[in-house]
This record gives structure tokens, C-alpha cells and sequence, in this order.
């Protein structure tokens, strides 16, 4: 239970990539010797290739056969998610995803459900910011049965009145939970305060007020206008034959006919540069502990300088990380520190946190804050750009040692628009980035002066200290918090 | 969290199961063989027992090192000191600065972590294949000592002191975990919580990091696992060379041998505390261990109460009546007594009393009737396919191996347990409800917002400020 795992250290393998710490001497008959033993010569890697298919109704059909393990993983992609919610409709596109495995016109939410977790597996219905999506993870000899329930939900859903207001219910319980944790309400924030009132800066799943505004038409018309077949990608991984993936596609899709409308393109997502960075601290009195966020506009998935941008984030990030070594190794000041570069389909946040005690709240900002500054005012040196690359290699190849991890990420090159080399090209990518570009990178791309600060916690304790260095801070009680606008507060009519 | 999560997937996936998907109902299913895991298993003059298995399919390996000891060997007066010995054993060595195992893992793209639960503290890494060597050294190296400084020792208390408040304290639920654990022994160790408390870690000492090290950390307390990419010949060359010249100490381990005594009637507790967004409940039981053999059909009725939108919590308490948010049932089986717990959160407007009763209906239900060969069926299926996933990496083998071999005391267990779940009846189901989910045996926790500060305007801070 303990060390801190931070989000993007998850799963790895590895990489040709030479280590440069280890000492070569070794010396014999002595145990235990004083330096390690060298590594031996590193295997290379192949990564299995993905084929496709699409079918007379537009249905993109991607298969990535893998030996191992007898289990399949399979995703359902619609090229629609929040970033489509219209503005007052926050949770729209998540609301839909939830609701199609709740009911067809050939079972009930409780009979999907039992028909699917008979064969072991679930359905993993939900909404991201550039698609919805259902998953399924079964072994091999259920991957048909699961793949019929998987089509009966995306393709015919009811939307029954009373499983709307369940779920109305359901998720406003749901927000009031997540509500409770600082962290997720230094997040919110962020967003709104990055991306203003559009659409990346409302809150993926909604608010109290706008999932009530939420009705059955507004459902039934996301679902009918996105959910169709030239619109949406099918991606199955694992043991699994291309053959047999591309008959049970035409076996439960192919009867799907194409709308006759286009789907109408997404708006672009808009970044909110009106009111220049801003220092916010939410009070919230009974925090145990502060969640402290730094945020900015970041890179869309497209950009040119992607894999600058995930050394860059690499080099801030990760156990090792300048972040972590900072604020969790040097100084002990929190479990673990870290960024993000979510990089969308329109330009997405960048984003660096640690939960801290009350009291070093604005010390921990000041770090992060430092940190991100430095990317852009020194190179890295290359003692420092060779691991931080390796990690951006070993988490790459780790995450497709799984199905489902193999699934994702060609999900995700289908749904930008990639080519399929790039998982070839991928580590070669990494390698070729240079102290150089990266700090250009960061000078254009990641700068401190554009970066707001967001704090969650109880105020007092770490006031005095961050006014020091910021004078100009917006203190908003949590009770009059409203994530529903870039004001970020409810209207007091006295105050 | 994370890693919190891993703990309870390790717990839930303590018993290894195989497969057999035959007795599907459906007409197309084919019975598919869960891959047994081939390992061979091997105990050094030391004591140190190694398990290795062979899959070349990525150039990368798992190594693991299981040391017998848990937050119930903590020593008193230090709860929480096996967690925070964990984070110590990656700081200074005889031959390693501070850190040095994220050089030799991280630093070339592969990673490392560890976990404490109460029985068993466990360091893993998975790296490039060609650094196994590297690696076996470094594990040699901190088994055989440590060198840490004092200012090296007092940053990582904070970081644990953090790593306490971002998982007990800052998440709304986080103290009703904490209380689950702390609540539901009496005498036996493990009725301290593995995070332990500020107070106790405040009070470790380097001294105690000595004596801790020396008492537990020794071959004869340890089990290696490789899984992956390795050939086995050199395995065991490298084996000999770095860890089979550890000495085994003359003193003999310590054990704990308080038993937890059963429990006579049910007992309550109300607890108020800041930020709950709305009110919660906890069951606990106490069942036999994990090695007993009611492990299993307790494990299939947790699958059949709580897994899934299909389970009878989810489709009683969340769908049907809409009187919880959320509804777990955990068996958290461990080495020398098992809890079994449930945690409620309520829906909006309701009140515990209304998610106390839903909950004990369905316990009733259970213990009334046997459950359906289908929900049978299914449960069985979800636990092996589960199993499966986690299977699908060298570390994740290397996990079951591990757990097999230290905490059911048998490693075939990893290829033999599947045969045990399958076998597993209705009527067993029903005994087990029956045997261990009485009134006298019950703990409930009631867990509540405190009530609403008189004077809202003290805990505001300033105002706007521009």
C-alpha cells in the first residue's frame, strides 16, 4: 500500500533504451559485491499489428490479435462525448452512455445485466471528452454472446422515463460524493477557469442543476444523431482470429443501417483567455488535507509536438519526476506529486497537483509552480532526458500487455485519425526529442505566466503564506461555489 | 489509492482459480483451460524460498520479494511501522544510495512499488529482461541491510503521515475504512489499523528501524518469485551467486499468537465526523481464515451479493428500493482470523435505518433460500475471468504465485484452488450465510455528517481579496 502510483505509471515493459547509471565495474568473488552487475543485451520488441475492415455501413472494424492470455477485449467507439453536450446540458453525453445498457427492446436493465456478467464479463459504458464508449473484457469463447448484448445496447436503446429518473438520482448522489473530495473539486475548477463556459469547462458528468435540466428528447436525440454506424468504431484485441472478429462484426452489425444525415461536425472547444491567469482558493473548512493544482491549456492529440510534449510532461511527472522529487522526495511534503498533458481532440489542460497538509499548501504551490517555470528557462540535461524518455517508452510498451491496454490505445489512434505506424514509429518518436526542442516546447507551450493556480482546503492555514506571494487571490467559500459558470460562485443577492 | 485498491484485489484474488466454463448454460460455450502456471520452486540453505516461472512472450520480467510479516507484527506502541519499514527498504543500503532502486528500474522504463497488508509486506519490480541480474542484486542488497540516515527516515514519516491524510482523511469514506478496520478486532493485532496512527509514527525511531529489520527481514522470512523472461539455468547461477550467501540468523521469528476471541453479541458504534457527504453504514463478521475451506463459498457469496449491476445489493438497495449510492460486501480474508465487512452509502433523503434493514433482508434471503445455479454459475465465471485478467502480466503471476505460496502455504495452490471454487454447491453458500452471518456475530458502524457548525461565518477566511 505504498508508494504512490501515480496515474501515468502503470503498466510497463521494456525498451531498448540503454541505462546510463549503471556502473560497469563488477567485481568477481566477492558477494555481496559493492556496485550491480551490468545489464545484458537488451531484446527488441515487436508490437502486433492492427487490420481492418469497414463495412458497407460505415462501421470501422479494427482487430489486433494477440496470443496469450485467453481473453478478448472489445470497445465500442462513437466519435461523440462531452465536448458535443450542448452548454447547458453538462452530462448529456455520459447520461446516454449510462443509459443505453439500461434497457433494449429486447431486455430490461437487470436482464442485460444478467446476460452479460453470466458470461463474466460487464459492460463499461461511459463518456470521455472526444467519444462514448462501451467496453467488454471476456475470455475468447464469449466474445460473441458478449458481442450481441454489446450491439443491442448501442443500437437499441429505450430510454425508459423511469430509468432516466433513476439515474437522475443516481448520478446527483454520485456529484455528491465526489463533491466531498478536494482533489475532485480543485479539478472542476481548473476546468472552468481554463476553458471558460465552453465545452471543456463544464464538468464531464454534469451538475446538480444541469442534470436536472437533462429530459428524455435531449437523450434521444444525442443518441439518434451520434450512435450510428459511419460514426463509430468497433476495436476488438487479444485471442482472437481477424477473420472470426470481422464475421461476428457483420454478424450483429452489418444489418445496421446508415442514417441518412451526416453527422454534423463537433465545435471547436475554445480556450477562456479573457481574465489571464488566476489564483483561486476554494475554502473548504473541514478539508483534512489541501489539493493544490496548477493548470493551463496544453496540446491537442494531433499537435505536431505530441511526443515533445510527453517527454516534457515525463520529465515534470512519474515517480522520479522533478515534481515528485521535489514536493514527496526532498521535502516530504505530500504522498506523491505529478502532471497531466491530456492532450483531445481540441486543445485539452495540462495540469500538475499534490494533496498536501493545510499548512504547506502554498509552499507546494510555489513548487509546482517553480517546476513547470524551470522546463521552460533551462534545458534538461541529458542525465535527466535519457530515463525520463525511458519511462515514456516502458509505460507505452507495458500498457499493450494487456487486451484491454492493447484495445485503448489503437481505439484511441483510430479515433484521432492516426496511422497505425505510429505504435511502430512510437518509440523512435520518443528518442528523437532533444533537450532543445523540448525547452522550446515549453517556453511556447507550457509557460508559468499563462498557469493558474487552484487550492482546495481550509483556508486559514495557508492564507497568510500564499497572499506572500500572490496578491491577487479569489477566496470562494465552498458553499458558494457554482461550477455552472466561469464565475465559479452563485449569485448572492446580499453579501 | 491506488494502491489501496491493489490490497483489496490481491484479497479478493487470494484464491487461484482455474477454469472450467462447461457447465455454461449457453449452447456456444466452449470449456476453455485457464493456463496452469508452470513454476518450480526451490528453498536456498538459508531458508529463502524462490518460485519461478518461464514466459518469454515479452522481453520483460517481474521480480517479487514476499516478506512474512505484516501490520500485525508491528511492534507496540508503533502501529503502522511494517508500512512505513516498507517505504524505508528504497532508501540507503550498504551499496545503494537512497533511491537507487527507481535508478535501476524506472531510470530504464521499467517501475517498482510495494505494499504492506497486514500479513505480508511485498516489493516488486518489472524491467527489461536484460537487468534481472541488476535486480537480483539489488534485492540481496537491502535484504542484507540498511543504512538510512535520520533526516532520510523523518521526510519519508511525512510522506506516510500524507499518505494518511490523502487516504483516510481528505476522502469522504476514508474514516469509515479506517474505523472497519480498527473496530472489528478486539485483542488480536490486527484491530490496528496497517496505516497505524499520526501519534505512532511521530514516535518511530531509526532504533526501531534497526530492530525491525533485523527481527523480520532474513532469508528464512522470505520468498522470491521471477515470472517472465529469464533463462532458468542462470536464474539459479544468480540466485546462488547473490542471495543463497545471505546468512540465516540463529534467533527464531516471532509469531503472533493471540487469538481473537468470537464475538458474544452485536455490537454498535455511531461515529460523526467532518465531510460526509451523506450518511454510510458498515457490517463486519468475523469468519475463519483464508486457508480455511469456507473461504471459497464466502467468496462466491460476496461475488453474488456485490459484483456487478446483476448482484442482489445492487439490484435490491441501488435499483429496486434506490435506498443506497453504493453498496460493497468485501471478504477480507485473512492469515490468522477473517473479517467479512459490507459498506452502505445511503441515497440522498434516506436514512440509515432504511439501508440497515434493506441489508439485513438480503443477508436474510441468503440464509433462507440457496441461490440459483445461474447466479451460481455466474459468480463462478466472474471470479475466474478476473483471475485471468490479472493473470495476463508476469507481475500479476508472480502476484498469484506469491499469495499462494506465503499466505495459503501451498504454491500448486495457484493451479489447484479453481477445482475447489468449482466444486462449491448452492448448499454451501447457504451454510456459510447461515454459520457466520449472525446478530451476536455483527458489528455496525453508523456513519454520520456532524451536525452543522452553529456559526457558519467563523470558518470563513476573508473574502475576496482584489
Amino acid at each position: 500500500m505504498k508508494r504512490f502510483t501515480l496515474p501515468n505509471r502503470s503498466a510497463i515493459e521494456l525498451l531498448l533504451v540503454s541505462a546510463f547509471v549503471l556502473a560497469p565495474v563488477v567485481i568477481n568473488g566477492q558477494t555481496p559485491q559493492a556496485t550491480p552487475p551490468p545489464p545484458a543485451q537488451p531484446r527488441s520488441v515487436k508490437f502486433p499489428q492492427p487490420v481492418e475492415k469497414r463495412l458497407t455501413n460505415g462501421l470501422r472494424v479494427i482487430v489486433i490479435e494477440r496470443a496469450g492470455a485467453p481473453l478478448v477485449a472489445g470497445q465500442f467507439l462513437v466519435r461523440n462525448g462531452a465536448e458535443s453536450d450542448p452548454i447547458e446540458l453538462a452530462g448529456l453525453s455520459n447520461m446516454v452512455a449510462d443509459l443505453i445498457t439500461k434497457g433494449t427492446q429486447k431486455r430490461s436493465a437487470t436482464e442485460i445485466a444478467e446476460a452479460v456478467e453470466a458470461l463474466g464479463g460487464s459492460l463499461d459504458s461511459s463518456a470521455r471528452w472526444d467519444s462514448s464508449r462501451v467496453g467488454v473484457n471476456v475470455i475468447s469463447s464469449k466474445i460473441g454472446p458478449a458481442l450481441e448484448i454489446l450491439s443491442d445496447v448501442v443500437r437499441r436503446p429505450t430510454f425508459k422515463e423511469d430509468e432516466i429518473e433513476r439515474l437522475r438520482q443516481q448520478t446527483i448522489d454520485d456529484l455528491t460524493v465526489e463533491l466531498g473530495e478536494p482533489s475532485a473539486i480543485a479539478q472542476y475548477v481548473a476546468s472552468r477557469v481554463v476553458f471558460g463556459d465552453t465545452p471543456y469547462g463544464k464538468p464531464l458528468s454534469g451538475t446538480t442543476e444541469s442534470i436536472r435540466l437533462i429530459n428524455r428528447n435531449h437523450i434521444v436525440q444525442f443518441h439518434g444523431r451520434y450512435y450510428q454506424p459511419d460514426n463509430a468504431i468497433l476495436v476488438l484485441g487479444g485471442d482472437i482470429k481477424p477473420e472470426n472478429a470481422f464475421r461476428l462484426a457483420q454478424q450483429y452489425f452489418g444489418d445496421w443501417e446508415r442514417p441518412r444525415n451526416v453527422v454534423p461536425p463537433v465545435a471547436a472547444a475554445k480556450l477562456d483567455t479573457s481574465r489571464g491567469p488566476r489564483v483561486i482558493v476554494v475554502d473548504k473548512p473541514d478539508a483534512g488535507q489541501a489539493a493544490v493544482l496548477v493548470a493551463r491549456a496544453g496540446i491537442t492529440r494531433r499537435d505536431a509536438d505530441f511526443f515533445t510534449g510527453l517527454v516534457a510532461n515525463s520529465v515534470l511527472s512519474g515517480y522520479s519526476g522533478r515534481l515528485n522529487q521535489e514536493i514527496r522526495i526532498k521535502r516530504g511534503l505530500s504522498y506523491g506529486a505529478g502532471s497531466t498533458l491530456d492532450a483531445r481532440r481540441d486543445v485539452g489542460p495540462f495540469s500538475a497537483s499534490a494533496q498536501t497538509k493545510n499548512l504547506s499548501a502554498a509552499l507546494v504551490a510555489d513548487l509546482l509552480m517553480k517546476e513547470v517555470t524551470r522546463l521552460s528557462t533551462e534545458p534538461v540535461p541529458d542525465l535527466e532526458m535519457v530515463p525520463r524518455k525511458a519511462v515514456v517508452s516502458g509505460n507505452f510498451a507495458r500498457n499493450l500487455e494487456t487486451a484491454a491496454g492493447l484495445v485503448s490505445q489503437v481505439g484511441s489512434l483510430a479515433l484521432h485519425g492516426i496511422q497505425f505506424e505510429e505504435i511502430n514509429r512510437y518509440l523512435g518518436n520518443v528518442q528523437s526529442i532533444t533537450a532543445v526542442d523540448l525547452q522550446r516546447f515549453a517556453a511556447a507551450r507550457l509557460g508559468a505566466k499563462e498557469t493558474n493556480i487552484i487550492i482546495v482546503g481550509n483556508a486559514k492555514e495557508f492564507l497568510p503564506e500564499l497572499r506572500k506571494l500572490y496578491t491577487q487571490v479569489e477566496v470562494i467559500p465552498v458553499a458558494e461555489l457554482d461550477l455552472n459558470t466561469a464565475l465559479l460562485r452563485k449569485k448572492q443577492p446580499t453579501n | 489509492m491506488k494502491l489501496r485498491n491493489l490490497i483489496a484485489c490481491l484479497m479478493l484474488g487470494l484464491v487461484l482459480l482455474a477454469p472450467n466454463f462447461a457447465r455454461q448454460a449457453e449452447a456456444q460455450s466452449v470449456q476453455v483451460s485457464m493456463p496452469k502456471i508452470k513454476f518450480t520452486d526451490r528453498t536456498l540453505p538459508n531458508g529463502m524460498r524462490v518460485l519461478s516461472a518461464v514466459d518469454n512472450s515479452s522481453p520483460t520480467v517481474a521480480i517479487q520479494v514476499w516478506y512474512h510479516v505484516g501490520s500485525k507484527d508491528d511492534p507496540a506502541g508503533r502501529s503502522g511501522f511494517a508500512h512505513l519499514f516498507e517505504h524505508i527498504m528504497f532508501k540507503a543500503t550498504k551499496n545503494m544510495k537512497s533511491e537507487m532502486m527507481d535508478r535501476l528500474t524506472e531510470d530504464v522504463g521499467g517501475f517498482n512499488n510495494a505494499f504492506t497488508n497486514p500479513d505480508v509486506t511485498v516489493y516488486f519490480e518489472v524491467v527489461p529482461s536484460n537487468y534481472l541480474e541488476t535486480l537480483l542484486w539489488a534485492e540481496a542488497d537491502r535484504l542484507s541491510g540498511l543504512t538510512v540516515d535520520e533526516p532520510n527516515f523523518k521526510s519519508e514519516r511525512s510522506v506516510v503521515q500524507e499518505e494518511f491524510r490523502q487516504s483516510y482523511v481528505a476522502p469522504p469514506y476514508g474514516m469509515l475504512e479506517y474505523l472497519i478496520e480498527q473496530q472489528s478486532f478486539t485483542s488480536h493485532p490486527y484491530k490496528r489499523a496497517t496505516i497505524g496512527s499520526i501519534e505512532d509514527l511521530d514516535a518511530a525511531s531509526l532504533e526501531d528501524v534497526r530492530a525491525f529489520h533485523k527481527t523480520y527481514y532474513r532469508p528464512d522470512n522470505a520468498t522470491l518469485v521471477v515470472a517472465g523472461d529469464f533463462d532458468p539455468k542462470q536464474l539459479n547461477a544468480w540466485i546462488d551467486k547473490y542471495l543463497a550467501p545471505i546468512p540465516k540468523p540463529f534467533a527464531a521469528l516471532p509469531r503472533v499468537g493471540i487469538k481473537e476471541p468470537e464475538r458474544k453479541a452485536e455490537r454498535r458504534i455511531t461515529h460523526s465526523a467532518a465531510n460526509v457527504p451523506l450518511p454510510a453504514i458498515a457490517f463486519t463478521y468475523l469468519t475463519p481464515p483464508e486457508r480455511n475451506a469456507d473461504a471459497e463459498p464466502l467468496r462466491i457469496a460476496a461475488t453474488i451479493l456485490a459484483e456487478g449491476e446483476s448482484s442482489r445489493l445492487y439490484r435490491s438497495l441501488i435499483y429496486d428500493q434506490q435506498v443506497a449510492q453504493s453498496a460493497d460486501a468485501v471478504p477480507d480474508l485473512r492469515e490468522d482470523a477473517g473479517l467479512f465487512y459490507f459498506q452502505v452509502v445511503l441515497a440522498g433523503g434516506k436514512k440509515p435505518e432504511e439501508g440497515e434493514r434493506a441489508l439485513l433482508a438480503e443477508i436474510k434471503k441468503m440464509q433462507d433460500a440457496p441461490v440459483s445455479a445461474a447466479e451460481l454459475d455466474k459468480a463462478k465465471n466472474q471470479l475466474v475471468t478476473n483471475e485471468l485478467r490479472q493473470r495476463e502480466t508476469s507481475n500479476g503471476k508472480a502476484l498469484a504465485l506469491g499469495s499462494a505460496a506465503v499466505l495459503l502455504g501451498d504454491p500448486n495452490r495457484v493451479n489447484t484452488d479453481l477445482g475447489k471454487l468449482q466444486a462449491v454447491t448452492a448448499a454451501d453458500v447457504q451454510r456459510v450465510m447461515k454459520k457466520y452471518f449472525t446478530d451476536a456475530n455483527r458489528l455496525v458502524i453508523t456513519y454520520l455528517p456532524e451536525p452543522a457548525k452553529a456559526a457558519v461565518g467563523q470558518n470563513r477566511v476573508g473574502g475576496e481579496d482584489q
